[in-house]
């Protein structure tokens, strides 16, 4: 990456912007795993190979998974975040690799949210 | 010099000896250089016997006391050789509140070592320690590098099988 | 081609196969081989369906029968039932979850909803290895505009008006600390950052490294233009490995982007830092400690002044902040002060990162507004306490912090409310403990933490914390002596006075806390070696023992019923209580909340198996004892604690006489507690035998009526008053004097004197009936008042969950059809000449917390509704009649209306020669607590006796010796509690027959093998 100059954060913030909004065409769906040291400890990194390994399989190239920190609810670990574009993004609780092959077979695939994983839509609210 | 690194080959490889001197070189003339090489050369050697202490002490131009010093201050670091898996018991006040006590006994019991001991087949060292900073989790047992939370007394057997 | 009548359809997809199915496909092809199948029936392998989750999965063709989460066992019942005779297996099949179940947004969640993220802003929705996801939410746009707008002071102004304080743990004024940097001269300045989180149960800094990285180095860049300074360290723990490799990227990333080191942003500024990694000493959060560790020393810390913003790494002028006031500073300086202190209290502002956790539903971590009350952290964010336990205290701060308990749930949590408290905001970790923690444990834990850390320079500290130390762990050891307490407080004094640094100051702050709210723990520690939270394990055998108000020797008997000993084990039972089968039945069984299987699963049946031993063996016979002594015993009231005292009394060979008012022995055990619960037979059985020994009880004598106060006086040596609490608090409402008005109490009474004419309709209560209360007495009147034929709606003003009635009676009340309405309190009663017709009444809602930790009812304006009833009962508390007590007795009634004990024994009254226990005393409690009054009378009274008499203390003579057999098993294996048998719900409500039904013998025996033996000594 060059030096940045303070025009270069603006064009970054719109740029990142555009793509962590699913607006450049060719992501459809994001999938965040929360992975902080709880998130990793309860089992987030078996739940992200899971992921990783069913869009492998599937041959899905319009969905993108990244990681992030803890969501602060501990005890809920692992979260995961699934995002569809235009829709409300969902947040699975206690996530392990098959109930994240379910998802991702049933939401991310045929739009069918896992209403029993879930803990909510949405997202939290800054003021 | 010489007889330090005598006194070393009988504990370590010399391939061990050269990485530890490289990590002396790579401090030695850097201010605060004491913690980060100890740092290192546990890393790479596993434990800090006395020899060790006596070699980075002249390497870094330092009294051994100060090393020997800094060595028992801290609790990163050992002077002992460790099981091959380190079983660490968190025992910070949410693992605590949560039976971290009664795991710690159980494995105790299981392994007939105490605190810091290491198993006579030299397969685990137990430890407890203060706040993983895991505790939603709690009580959590750290095995190595992996982090087992929710940890019932009746689990810890099934869990340490694990590791051979 | 074959045909095949069936093809059975395994998923053998990545999901199911880890959970199993080619293991259950194996078992299946040998069922259907062993069951000659395999001709007729196709097993098939299929890809995945999606529903891994419920794995292994099977679907039975042609039937289209989904079997899900299959395990090898399950399949010979499968195959028997499906394949053999055509029935589906319920209970394996798929069931649809409720689809249209509404999914709550984040903002339904009130652990979202209440939290205002300023320091969490990105948490979950960066990636924090990409700065360009960190620019795109505002960024480093803080620190571009501190480095291009604004001058060092202007920062300095911002930072001040902001009102930021310290959030390590000291709350010092952060733009202070950096004024005083920035007024330092020197060529070469440090801004440091402490990210040695060494605080047990405080996480938000790993929190923040892990998921925002970038925040604090934007936060160092900044701090670093206010004092001008061009290096800076992360001191991180080496205990932090993501944190640690997460900032590493982050620096190599900002480096790169050249927003650290030279020039940054094209402006001229440099600053370039580097991590330090901890090696393991709580002390190097100490500020000057934490420097001398950076040098590459012990981490002791240096005597102030000179202070590190004159002196401070290598001796030049340095800042050292705490990662989550960095992590505030970028806002801060982007959005201004003003938006910053729009949050907060007075002196307090801003939001301040909890990291909650311990005994609380919801773990994690919390960003509020300081000035949060502690209950709506604790409640509405964190979800309260699970498993239905109390909150107890909830420590802040750590080591050096304190505890603040159930009474200062409405506290305002911040800096200067806080350490009003006695605890101290620290860096935020705040620990929420039920009532199954002990103060002075949680004490002990703490200093012996602060003992292990203390690092040894100072005395006070060195010294000091390992006799502090000494000292509580021989209180929790059951060998404290009287003046223990007063030593701490002493001793705590000086080490908070004279220790070097914040460690020692700081470290008797747990014990002080404790002491402060707790003292009474303390002293049953010292005094009666009892540790109510049954924690402090040297001091007893096993939990259930030492939390039973009579200590009966749990474990003994279970273990025999699992030896089959049934005998032995009633003998163990009446060793302690008099009345094991009316325990077994309605004891509110306080062991069982201690038990140590109820962490693993659930506690095991205590109660239940009381009854099964007196269900199922040979009640032991009982013969008169002689009269030995020649003092003559008076008991005045044949309830469970004067039944209790005559028993022990007459087993020592004293005259005992009780005087009953009413018609039949057994007080509240006959008169309040309905046959369902108790039944009659069972209760006499247990009376009989206390008669046996010899105890007179004369029935239908009321004392002040039947024979007077000064016969009594004169005729007896010692008396003893166990008169209970047998009159109904009036609620105080219009209308309660109407006919068809009954106390709890009175209701119950009449009803257990005049059963047949109750049941035979001479007796009438109405068709629709109101209860008022939520006690065990407002919930034994509803369920008589169902049994009659009635209607039946209980009205409590609190939540369900507040009710003082045990759980399972409530719940056995609403599966009989009683109707619960919460949050209801009445306000009139209304009637037609003398007959009840309505009842009004208001809805009420939660407002803050009360005393107990129980949400307070504010009634609702304008809520009133009306109830069509032809009956009220107002079971709304109970209180003692002292009307036949003589005033010139010196016997003292207070002004709760109960007696005045405890002179010089624990029991006694202001005259000399007159004992009081029970009810009488303590206002409405359990039968175990009543017998455990009766013991203790005993005891008092016999010990009075004989000391005036100047005798030797009374000697138990040596019981039968029962051999306890040992048998534990290795392995826990989970298993839930043995459920109770009872009657069909709909069969409870034609009659009065008891609604549980006892264990069978096989039960039995499989719950008493669950005993973990905690008693054992190996």
């Amino acid at each position: 990456m060059a030096k940045l100059t303070i025009n270069d954060l603006k064009k970054i913030k719109e740029k990142v912007h555009k793509e962590m909004a699913l607006r450049d065409g060719t992501r459809r769906v994001k999938v965040t795993v929360h992975m902080g040291t709880c998130g990793i400890a309860s089992g987030a990194n078996e739940v992200m190979d899971a992921i990783l390994q069913e869009i492998e399989e599937t041959g899905v190239s319009d969905v993108f998974v990244t990681t992030s920190g803890c969501m602060g609810l501990c005890s809920r670990e692992p979260l995961v975040t699934v995002e569809i574009i235009n829709k409300e993004p969902i947040k699975y609780e206690h996530m392990n690799p098959n109930k994240m092959r379910q998802v991702f077979r049933k939401h991310i695939l045929e739009g069918e949210v896992q209403t029993p994983f879930v803990l909510a839509r949405g997202t939290e609210v800054v003021k | 010099m010489k007889s330090v690194d005598e006194e070393l080959l009988k504990e370590f490889t010399p391939e061990q000896v050269a990485k530890l001197n490289e990590i002396i070189n790579k401090y030695k003339n850097k201010p605060g250089g004491l913690i980060p090489v100890l740092e290192e050369a546990q890393v790479a050697l596993e434990y800090l016997p006395l020899p060790v202490q006596k070699k980075i002490a002249e390497g870094l131009n330092l009294p051994l006391s100060r090393v020997y010093g800094v060595v028992t201050f801290y609790s990163f670091f050992c002077m002992t050789p460790r099981g091959k898996h380190t079983v660490r018991v968190c025992l910070g006040t949410a693992c605590y509140v949560r039976g971290g006590k009664a795991i710690h006994e159980t494995i105790q019991k299981q392994f007939g070592i105490e605190d810091g001991e290491t198993t006579a087949d030299r397969l685990f060292t137990l430890e407890t320690v203060r706040c993983l900073g895991a505790c939603g989790l709690g009580p959590v047992v750290v095995v190595d590098e992996d982090v087992h939370g929710r940890v019932k007394p009746g689990k810890v057997k099934e869990i340490l099988s694990q590791y051979t | 081609m074959k045909i095949f009548r069936s093809h059975l359809l395994i998923c053998g997809g990545t999901g199911c196969k880890s959970s199993g199915s080619a293991t259950i496909k194996e078992t299946l092809l040998k069922e259907l081989e062993k069951r000659k199948l395999d001709e007729e029936i196709k097993v098939v392998e299929t890809g995945c369906n999606g529903f891994c989750a419920l794995g292994p999965i099977m679907v039975v063709y042609p039937d289209t029968v989904l079997y899900v989460m299959l395990k090898p066992t399950d399949i010979p019942e499968l195959v028997e039932e499906h394949l053999v005779k055509g029935r589906v297996l319920e209970r394996l099949v798929y069931k649809e979850p409720v689809t249209d179940k509404a999914i709550p947004t984040m903002q339904d969640i009130p652990f979202f909803a209440l939290q205002e993220l300023r320091v969490l802003r990105n948490r979950g929705l960066i990636d924090p290895e990409k700065i360009e996801e960190y620019i795109a939410r505002d960024g480093y746009a803080g620190m571009a505009k501190a480095l291009t707008e604004m001058t060092p002071d202007q920062i300095l102004k911002e930072m001040l008006d902001s009102g930021l304080r310290g959030r390590g743990g000291a709350g010092f004024p952060t733009g202070m600390k950096w004024k005083f940097a920035a007024q330092s001269q020197s060529d070469v300045k440090y801004v440091l950052c402490n990210a040695d989180e060494g605080d047990p149960g405080a996480f938000m800094d790993r929190s923040v490294l892990e998921g925002d990285p970038h925040a604090v180095l934007e936060g160092m860049v900044i701090a670093a233009k206010a004092i001008g300074s061009h290096n800076g360290y992360i001191y991180c723990r080496a205990e932090y490995p993501l944190a640690i490799h997460r900032l590493n990227v982050a620096i190599g990333q900002a480096k790169e982007a050249g927003l650290l080191g030279e020039n940054i942003l094209g402006t001229g500024f440099d600053f370039d830092l580097e991590i330090y990694q901890g090696a393991g000493a709580f002390v190097c959060g100490e500020e000057t400690a934490l420097m001398t560790s950076i040098e590459g020393k012990r981490g002791m810390p240096r005597p102030r002044p000179p202070f590190p913003a004159v002196a401070g790494l290598w001796q030049k002028p340095s800042i050292l902040n705490n990662v989550e006031t960095l992590a505030n500073v970028g806002q801060i300086i982007l959005r201004g002060a003003k938006w910053y202190s729009s949050v907060g209290t007075e002196r307090s502002k801003g939001t301040k990162v909890f990291a909650l956790t311990g005994d609380v539903a919801n773990v994690g971590l919390v960003e509020v507004p300081m000035g949060t009350t502690l209950g709506t952290i604790v409640y509405d964010i964190g979800g309260g306490i699970p498993k239905g336990k109390k909150f107890k205290a909830a420590q802040l701060g750590g080591p050096s912090g304190g505890c603040i308990p159930v009474q200062h749930l409405n506290a305002p949590v911040d800096y200067e409310k806080v350490a009003e408290l006695g605890a101290i905001m620290g860096s935020g970790g705040l620990i929420v403990m039920n009532e199954g923690k002990c103060a002075v444990d949680m004490a002990r834990f703490f200093m012996d933490f602060c003992q292990d850390e203390s690092c040894g320079k100072c005395t006070p500290c060195r010294e000091g914390t390992k006799r502090m130390l000494e000292i509580l762990t021989n209180i929790t050891h059951g060998k404290g002596k009287e003046g223990d307490i007063e030593l701490l407080e002493e001793m705590a004094e000086v080490i908070k006075n004279s220790a070097l640094c914040g460690l020692g100051q700081t470290a008797p702050n747990p014990v002080l806390s404790t002491i402060r709210y707790f003292r009474n723990e303390y002293v049953e520690h010292i005094r009666d070696h009892h540790c109510r939270a049954a924690v402090c394990s040297a001091m007893f055998k096993s939990p259930c023992q030492h939390t039973c108000p009579i200590e009966m020797d749990i474990p003994s008997y279970i273990a025999l019923i699992r030896a089959e000993r049934f005998d032995d084990a009633y003998k163990i039972l009446l060793q302690t209580n008099p009345f094991p089968s009316v325990c077994g039945r309605v004891c509110d069984h306080k062991c069982q909340t201690k038990c140590r299987r109820g962490s693993t699963d659930e506690p095991l049946a205590i109660k239940f198996l009381k009854r099964f031993i007196t269900d199922n063996a040979k009640r032991p016979p009982v013969e008169m004892v002689p009269v030995t002594r020649k003092e003559k015993i008076a008991v005045i009231g044949a309830g469970p604690a004067g039944l209790t005292t005559a028993r022990d009394l007459a087993m020592r060979g004293y005259k005992v006489t009780v005087f009953e008012e009413l018609s039949h022995a057994g007080g509240m055990l006959y008169w309040g507690i309905p046959s369902y619960r108790l039944p009659r037979n069972i209760l006499d059985k247990e009376i009989d035998d206390i008669k046996a020994l010899g105890v007179d009880i004369k029935l239908n004598t009321r004392v002040g009526r039947d024979i007077n106060f000064a016969n009594l006086d004169k005729d007896f040596d010692y008396i003893y008053l166990a008169t209970g609490a047998h009159k109904s608090q009036k609620m105080g409402l219009p209308g309660e004097d109407l006919k068809n008005v009954f106390g709890g109490v009175e209701f119950l009474r009449d009803f257990n004197a005049n059963e047949d004419k109750w049941i035979n309709g001479q007796k009438k209560l109405g068709s629709k009936v109101a209860v008022i209360g939520g006690g065990n007495s407002a919930i034994d009147a509803a369920r008589v008042a169902l049994r009659l034929g009635a209607e039946v709606t209980i009205l409590y003003r609190r939540l369900k969950q507040d009710m003082p009635a045990a759980d399972e009676e409530i719940k056995a009340a609403e599966e009989e059809g009683i109707k619960i309405e919460l949050l209801v309190a009445p306000l009139k009663i209304e009637g037609k000449g003398d007959k009840v017709t309505s009842i009004t009444c208001q809805r009420m809602k939660l407002g803050n917390f009360d005393s107990s930790g129980r949400k307070r009812p504010v009634a609702i304006a304008d809520s009133e509704f009306t109830l069509q009833v032809d009956a009220v009962i107002a079971a709304v508390g109970q209180v003692p009649d002292m009307s036949f007590v003589d005033k010139k007795s010196g016997i003292v009634v207070n002004k709760w209306d109960t007696f005045d004990v405890g002179n010089v024994y624990n029991s006694r009254t202001g005259n000399e020669r007159y004992f009081a226990g029970g009810d009488a005393v303590t206002g409405p409690d359990t039968v175990i607590g009543a017998i455990a009054a009766g013991h203790k009378a005993a005891d008092d009274m016999d010990s009075a006796i004989r000391t005036a008499n100047g005798e030797p203390a009374y000697e138990k003579s040596a019981e039968e010796k029962i051999d306890i057999p040992l048998i534990i098993d290795e392995e826990t294996v989970e298993s839930p509690q043995m459920a109770m048998p009872e009657l069909e719900s709909a069969e409870r409500k034609l009659n009065f027959g008891e609604v549980e039904l006892g264990f069978s013998r096989e039960d039995a025996i499989k719950e008493a093998c669950r005993c973990l033996r905690c008693d054992a000594e190996l």
